[in-house]
């Protein structure tokens, strides 16, 4: 693109800083009206700035910003930030799900009396999402990891005189504090190995041989990552804290916080600790290995047994952490890095729609207030056909059936999984989809099937919520034949980190 | 007269394992978070004792960085606990178990 030589470099961050701005806006505003909440005001800002940040994004993504083609990735701040198309690529996942989440929350937070400061935490917290994806030096990265953390345990708590929302909120912080500080605990044993925390430096002290503080380094930062991508068995928070949360922050959590995590385990695992190089110390494609077919069966196993629709999401979450890890643990090299790396982004990207529609469903029915366990759903596509086909399409989708994007992600995984020559894992991958299929088919059953209690009365129909769904839902069968659009930014992008 | 750098480890390793302990077996989420920040700051003895093996200032800096968003941590920690105070009567962590799997 020509008009690229005139933008200077800092604009590549445009994403972040949309979403940052808005935030501060979002300040502003609340300052001005402190005791009217305005409604339309919050949440027109909000979606304002998260359809910017998308904007940039996929502008950025398409115009080959800091790609191969266009000068390879463009670095800032002496190398401590990167922008490439896999930042882009996750900045479109973080700022879409940012849209539909602040879309939903409009009628989701009607009576809520702190809606300026929700809608500016998630979008603070979606910023250091975006960051997260564009750090090149573990400062940068674990800044970025915790601006998006704190402001997502103060939105799972945001529910005050909730228990539920309390107790995710606590557990979440918890847990999260923990592992924060083991991640910086494990920086500071990189640190003390290799002396530098810039990504590249670290990857050039290597070559110097791995000894074992930096042995212990890795695997401490190996479990403060798979604390933000729910991975068992770090995964003990999520249930917890998707389940108590807000409808729309389960989804924002459940879905780009998700993203956020796998992007910076992407780039630190294949980019700064080479399997070739650090092998013998620390095996990580055999740990992922283990960890992603333990994650996948757990909790696949552990929502089957779940009455809770939400509850059962939310294991379904972890579960899909299972699947993405595929796109590390099939690093073996006898599969095409770029390749396999690249499933894992684009199952991220198409589980990004469903996921986040499946939970704003739940937010739906949460403002409906119809309750939250496998029969109260009884019957519901009688008052709500539209929201419930939405509905159907994300749970279909999510278990892989050719009807949404999951279904090419799910096989794309499987392809990689089968070239790098990893049975076990394609063998887990498809049991467990089986499995999945079962417990989504639940909920489809109780919805269409079974007859209404008669006191189920539906007496609204949300706007907001329902252009929230009806986009989930549009992008997820959209991403059906455009799959390989959406496979082909992942497959450039994946190329340019895969050494 | 410096120490040998191999006792600055050992020190940030007990500490970090004093931490941990503390998070096993404490009830109240104060100790929780004080038990955090114990580990937090084996992080940063590291990374200044090493910052000045290493002759540069990245560890310092980060170190810094780190103090900076444990403060902020806690922060949100306090209020979340302050809520759960409010909700739960307590502040214990075992009490919060409305939830289960």
């Amino acid at each position: 693109m020509t008009d690229f030589g005139t933008l200077p470099d800092w604009a590549a961050l445009g994403p972040a800083l949309a979403l940052g701005f808005t935030a501060l806006a979002l300040f502003v505003a609340d300052m001005v009206y402190p005791k009217r909440p305005q409604r339309e005001l919050f949440a027109g800002i909000s979606v304002t700035g998260g359809l910017a940040g998308l904007a940039l994004s996929v502008w950025y993504l398409v115009a080959g910003t800091g790609q191969a083609e266009s000068g390879g990735a463009i670095q800032l701040f002496e190398g401590t930030l990167v922008v490439d198309g896999m930042s882009l690529f996750f900045a479109t996942i973080v700022t879409s799900v940012v849209v539909l989440v602040t879309l939903a929350s409009y009628d989701y937070l009607v009576d809520h009396p702190h809606q300026a400061e929700i809608y500016s935490l998630t979008l603070l917290a979606a910023t250091g999402m975006v960051m997260v994806g564009m750090s090149n030096s573990f400062v940068t990265a674990f800044i970025a990891i915790e601006l998006s953390s704190l402001p997502s345990y103060a939105l799972v708590a945001s529910l005050k005189e909730n228990r539920g929302s309390i107790e995710g909120g606590l557990k979440y912080f918890l847990i999260g504090a923990l592992s924060s500080a083991i991640l910086a605990y494990g920086i500071s044993l990189v640190y003390v190995s290799t002396g530098s925390l810039q990504f590249g430096a670290v990857t050039e002290a290597l070559s110097g041989g791995v000894g074992g503080i930096l042995g212990l380094g890795i695997v401490m930062i190996l479990a403060g990552f798979g604390f933000k991508i729910a991975a068992v068995p770090f995964h003990f928070w999520a249930p917890e804290a998707y389940e108590g949360a807000p409808g729309p922050v389960s989804a924002f959590i459940s879905s780009a916080s998700k993203a956020a995590g796998f992007v910076i385990l992407f780039r630190v695992f294949v980019d700064v600790f080479p399997y070739e190089v650090v092998e013998g110390t620390v095996d990580w494609v055999m740990a992922f290995q283990a960890i992603a077919i333990v994650t996948m069966t757990v909790a696949n196993f552990a929502a089957l047994r779940q009455e809770k629709v939400k509850r059962m999401l939310a294991y379904s979450s972890v579960g899909h952490a299972g699947y993405v890890l595929i796109a590390v643990a099939a690093l073996t090299g006898e599969a095409s890095g770029a390749f396999v790396l690249g499933s894992g982004m684009v199952h991220l990207m198409v589980y990004a729609f469903m996921n986040t529609g499946a939970f704003l469903f739940i937010a739906l029915a949460e403002h409906w207030g119809i309750g939250r366990r496998i029969e109260d759903f009884n019957g519901l596509a009688t008052q709500a056909p539209f929201a419930c086909g939405a509905m159907t399409l994300f749970l279909l989708s999510l278990a892989g059936l050719p009807i949404g994007g999951g279904f090419f992600s799910k096989l794309y995984l499987l392809i990689a999984s089968v070239r790098a020559d990893v049975a076990l894992l394609a063998v887990a991958l498809v049991l467990n989809s089986v499995v999945s299929l079962f417990y989504y088919t639940r909920v489809i059953k109780a919805m269409w099937v079974e007859d209404p209690s008669d006191d189920l009365e539906i007496e609204s129909q949300p706007v907001g919520l329902y252009t929230a769904l009806a986009l989930a839902a549009l992008v997820t069968v959209l991403l059906l034949p455009g799959f390989g659009i959406a496979v082909e930014f992942a497959n450039t992008a994946a190329k340019l980190v895969v050494p | 007269m410096t120490a040998p750098l191999e006792w600055y480890l050992v020190l940030s390793a007990g500490v970090f394992c004093a931490g941990l302990f503390g998070v096993l077996v404490r009830q109240s989420a104060l100790h929780f978070v004080m038990a955090v920040e114990l580990m937090l700051n084996a992080a940063n003895i590291n990374l200044v004792a090493f910052s000045l093996e290493h002759g540069n200032l990245t560890g310092q800096v980060f170190a810094l960085f780190g103090i900076a968003l444990a403060a902020a941590e806690v922060a949100i920690g306090i209020g979340i606990i302050l809520v759960l105070n409010r909700n739960f009567d307590d502040i214990d962590v075992t009490e919060a178990v409305t939830m289960r799997w």
